[in-house]
């Protein structure tokens, strides 16, 4: 998982090329580089940390260039050191290249390389391209053909750009897998791993598919086939993300300001075309067998997604963990494979949807930005439009995924004559009803829990119970915690509990439960009961619930009361809160909120 | 950017120790209010400072004004008979220029992180006025400020009815434009009129999410001087103390010029020595107490979690826990803040007629400047005694 940004224009660069790779930082930030081009050739700095710590140390903005490639990386091959990051040039020094994915074959290609007397600096599985274009290069004498040459050659995944002294004008670059787009502007060009590269700059993007490279000059690009050499001609997206929303707008971080996006981004799915849900939940309906399938918070969503569809739709739709999937799954033609990832390139879920694919069963995707591999894989994709999403922890994208389930499920319902119209159209209404409530959450409720989250800031281990649809909740609001605070957090159902985990319980054991509302009675009785399970034996009770204040004093060591709203909305609410508090439980303890440690935003690995 | 900071004020919450001075001037860790808030301010690049005083005025400008020579431009406008927040800041009206913004500052509020730097980050990011906010550290304090996802403040509720609100609350540092005085003139000089009516015409926050503290109580003295000695990152023992044999030093302590600690003396950090001030031998010093200057500590005391301002003398054998003492204090020998009942009920204080709940288990004495205390006295929990006061002695032999 890495960044790639390259700029070509007319004046100096620097800055747009320092600023392109900072906005990709969320991709990975372990070490950083980049090759200019100036009036002596090739000027390669690189150096381990993040961007900005980067480009102050080596003074890299002193640098006067009109072509530039940059590279902010997190290490899969090799260790992070000065001589594992990118860019890597060739023996003569003529090629500078930057690269994200995996090249599988690396080692063959290497080898033999090292046969042919080119010597090796880093431990990379990229080094091997910067090689092999000099040698092609002495072959054909044209940049163009060594890199034809050189990707028949590759195996594995890549998103390339290069920079070759031949030809000093120019910037090259390739696809295959990994994401790459290019940014068209008047008098400058981009290349960037997604738009974040340049979207401060121009909006007009062009997407690069998979066998496809590019050459791009500061007044033209051109686009084409690796196979045939053929020109295509590709249309330009319009991007209408403005980067103002990509920026912190004054939130101390962009955790907390995509948390109060939530209202907007819930209502974009309340907007979606409703004729393309349709269809999914027709898709759903066709097929003999539907599996869920997402890793990490989307694995959680299938999971909510899973609770929903049995409630609205009276259908039991498996939720698997999509690096578990090939394992697990057997899929044939006959099947749908559902999967859920606000990045499109996560690297088990498009596993599992090729693996679908092969199977020839049929593949679906809630995806949040668009033109990712995957929003190009399956067979029917549905845009959540939640806008970006740079907090490594996701938060606006999970809710808006579980809001997209839920309509699909009702829509489902509804196509099985399970539902009536008129509950349809009551639980339709009561959805309306979220972002107004989310809104008044966030605005009247978020000093209780950020007084209790100050509180007890220095519990190290907590246990999150929940019942139902408030399992799958809990799972993640303890995910938040873990990823976030790096508290331990574990997410268990209620009835769970007497099955073993409760002789762990005792006065130093913390719990939160997440309580539905009463009119759920059988759940909300159910959940109350694991409550006085837990109070019974001294441990310390977080009890989230919907009731009077006063109602339940004596069952809980600290409550936090929400407003009296519909069962099929409070689930969400409660993930609000569980956000919240480990957003406020991160703040006391001073983590590194955006960018936690050991995580990158999609992870693109295997 | 000119600031304009609010110190006129007789916080009368906070007496005895408002009775003598304004709060600005009040010492914790080793620095004013006042002096906390100039550091950050001249930190974050400002240097053209108005302050609003009245209450014990010459308090302040007395011993600020003799230290006028570090780059900063500061001046004192009188806020007269007139009352109120929205009076004080109408007192600086002609010193800004119209189309010109100023940050200002409610002197009673504190960080020990630079929130001037943040809300002029949040200002230039916004181009236009903004409140810094924050979420309070107790229910009590809670406000409410609605914000929408831009940032925008959409709605204020200062003091917000029963208890089902608790959210940000303004944290008393603004960005405002000179046409600020204008909706205050409108308003009648009422400060939540016009800022309501700023809100309506566009206003950005700027979230604080570090420590912040506004002090109305006396016992919120202590919580600051926690939190500045929260933020200290190294120790620093100065070359003209004397420093005797059989220290215990541990942690971040800070002993200031021609201090004098003598022998078998117990310093746990983090705690402040002030300029020339006795510590006598085998006192103990544990963790968050502040001593100012040309005070003197008695053989075998024990000091805790308490801020003793200049010239208070604390006799042998006594015990000062959770307690804040004032200027020229004397305390007699063998005298004891109790700081805790028998049933460990958080201590109630009384302010003016009322008690009022501090939700603190452990509480001791808050001591007015120059009051005297004899010897042998044991002080119940949550004290307040009114500045020059004189408590006799207690014996429990006599020459009768």
């Amino acid at each position: 998982m890495c960044g790639i940004s390259a700029v070509v224009g007319m004046k100096n660069i620097s800055q747009a090329l320092f600023e392109g790779i900072r906005n990709l930082e969320y991709r990975g930030y372990d070490s950083c580089g980049v090759a200019l081009m100036n009036g002596r050739g090739l000027v390669i700095k690189k150096n381990i940390g993040g961007v900005e710590e980067f480009f102050r140390k080596e003074h890299v903005l002193e640098i006067s260039s009109q072509v530039g490639i940059a590279h902010t990386r997190w290490a899969t091959h090799g260790k992070v050191t000065r001589n594992n990051t990118h860019p890597f040039t060739s023996c003569d020094g003529k090629f500078a290249v930057v690269h994200n994915g995996i090249i599988s074959n690396y080692r063959l290609l290497r080898n033999q390389l090292q046969k042919e007397g080119h010597v090796f600096e880093s431990e990379t599985d990229t080094e091997v391209i910067p090689h092999l274009l000099e040698k092609f290069h002495k072959e054909t004498k044209s940049p163009e053909a060594a890199l034809v040459k050189t990707l028949h050659l590759l195996e594995g995944s890549f998103a390339l750009a290069f920079l070759c002294a031949h030809d000093p004008e120019q910037i090259y670059c390739a696809k295959r897998e990994s994401p790459l787009m290019l940014g068209i502007g008047d008098e400058i060009k981009f290349i960037g791993s997604d738009f974040n590269a340049f979207i401060d700059y121009t909006k007009n993007a062009v997407i690069i598919d998979d066998g496809e490279y590019a050459v791009i000059s500061r007044a033209t690009y051109v686009v084409k086939n690796a196979i045939t050499g053929e020109e295509i001609v590709k249309p330009i997206t319009q991007l209408d993300w403005d980067s103002e929303t990509s920026k912190k707008g004054g939130y101390p971080h962009y955790m907390l300001k995509e948390i109060y996006e939530q209202p907007q981004t819930v209502s974009n799915v309340l907007d979606l075309e409703e004729a393309s849900l349709d269809e999914l939940a027709e898709m759903i309906h066709e097929s003999r067998h539907t599996h869920f399938t997402g890793v990490g918070s989307t694995y959680y969503v299938a999971n909510f997604a899973k609770y929903v569809f049995a409630w609205l739709a009276r259908e039991f739709i498996p939720a698997t963990s999509s690096d578990e999937f090939v394992s697990l799954a057997s899929v044939g033609p006959d099947n749908l494979v559902m999967a859920v990832s606000q990045s499109g390139e996560t690297y088990d879920t498009l596993t599992a949807l090729k693996f679908a694919k092969a199977s020839k069963a049929k593949t679906a995707a809630v995806v949040n930005v668009m033109g990712s591999s995957m929003a190009r894989l399956v067979d029917k994709v549905i845009l959540q439009g939640s806008g970006p999403e740079i907090c490594v922890i996701s938060t606006k994208a999970v809710i808006s995924q579980m809001m997209v389930m839920t309509l699909i499920a009702l829509r489902l319902g509804l196509r099985k004559k399970v539902l009536k119209k008129k509950a349809f159209e009551r639980h339709l209404a009561d959805l309306g009803e979220l972002p107004g409530i989310i809104q008044s959450i966030l605005n009247e409720r978020s000093g209780f829990i950020h007084r209790i989250a100050h509180r007890y800031a220095h519990i190290k281990h907590w246990l999150y119970l929940g019942r139902g649809m408030y399992y799958p909740v809990a799972l993640e609001s303890a995910l938040k915690m873990k990823e976030v605070a790096y508290v331990h957090a574990e997410g268990m159902p209620g009835g769970f509990l007497k099955h073993g985990t409760l002789a762990l319980i005792d006065e130093n054991i913390y719990s939160i439960v997440f309580i539905p509302p009463r009119e759920d009675q059988e759940l909300y009785q159910a959940t109350l009961h694991s409550v006085e399970e837990v109070r019974a034996r001294s441990g310390f009770v977080l009890g989230i619930h919907f009731d009077e204040r006063g109602k339940n004093k004596d069952l809980f060591s600290e409550e936090l009361i929400l407003p009296a709203v519909s069962p099929l909305v409070a689930p969400f609410i409660q993930l609000v809160i569980g956000q919240l508090f480990s957003y406020f439980t991160a703040t006391t303890l001073k983590r590194n909120v955006d960018k936690p440690r050991s995580l990158a935003k999609s992870v693109t690995v295997g | 950017m000119k600031a304009v900071i609010l110190a006129a004020g007789n916080a009368p919450n906070l007496s005895p120790f408002s009775d003598t001075r304004p709060i600005a001037m009040m010492r914790v860790a080793g620095q004013t209010l006042f002096d906390n808030s100039l550091h950050l301010l001249k930190q974050s690049g400002i240097h053209d400072i108005f302050v609003v005083v009245e209450h014990q005025k010459e308090k302040l400008i007395s011993a600020i004004g003799e230290r006028m020579d570090d780059g900063l431009s500061l001046h004192f406008v009188e806020q007269g008979r007139s009352r109120g927040i929205g009076r004080a800041v109408l007192g600086v009206k002609d010193k800004i220029q119209p189309g010109e913004y100023f940050l200002l500052v409610y002197g009673d509020t504190l960080t020990a992180e630079n929130i001037f730097s943040k809300v002029q980050q949040s200002f230039h990011a916004f181009k236009g006025p903004v409140a810094s906010i924050c979420l309070p550290p107790s229910n009590q304090m809670f406000g409410n400020v609605f914000l929408n996802a831009q940032m925008k403040i959409t709605r204020l509720i200062e003091k917000p009815k029963g208890d089902n609100l608790g959210n940000y609350v303004l944290s008393g540092v603004f960005i405002l434009p000179a046409s600020f005085f204008n909706l205050l003139e409108k308003n009648g000089a009422n400060m939540e009129k016009a800022l309501k009516e700023i809100v309506g015409e566009g206003m950005h926050a700027s979230m604080w999410e570090d420590d912040w503290l506004d002090i109305v109580y006396p016992w919120q003295i202590l919580e600051a001087n926690k939190v500045l000695m929260d933020s200290w990152q190294t120790s620093r023992i100065s070359k003209s103390a004397t420093l005797e044999a059989n220290l215990t030093i541990q942690g971040t302590v800070v002993v200031d010029d021609g201090a004098i600690i003598k022998a078998g003396a117990v310093l746990e950090g983090p705690c402040y020595i002030g300029k020339g001030t006795y510590v006598g031998n085998n006192s103990l010093v544990r963790s968050y107490s502040s001593l100012g200057n040309q005070c003197s500590v008695g053989y075998g005391v024990e000091l805790k979690n308490c801020v003793v301002l200049d010239g208070a003398r604390i006799g042998r054998l006594s015990f000062i826990g959770d307690s804040v003492l004032g200027e020229g204090v004397d305390i007699g020998a063998g005298t004891m803040t109790v700081n805790r009942s028998l049933e460990q009920k958080p201590v109630a204080v009384k302010i003016g007629k009322k008690a009022l709940p501090t939700g603190l288990s452990k509480l001791g004495a808050f001591i007015g400047d120059g009051a005297v205390i004899g010897a042998g006295n044991t002080i119940q929990p949550g004290t307040v005694i009114p500045p020059g006061k004189t408590w006799s002695a207690c014996y429990s032999i006599t020459q009768r």
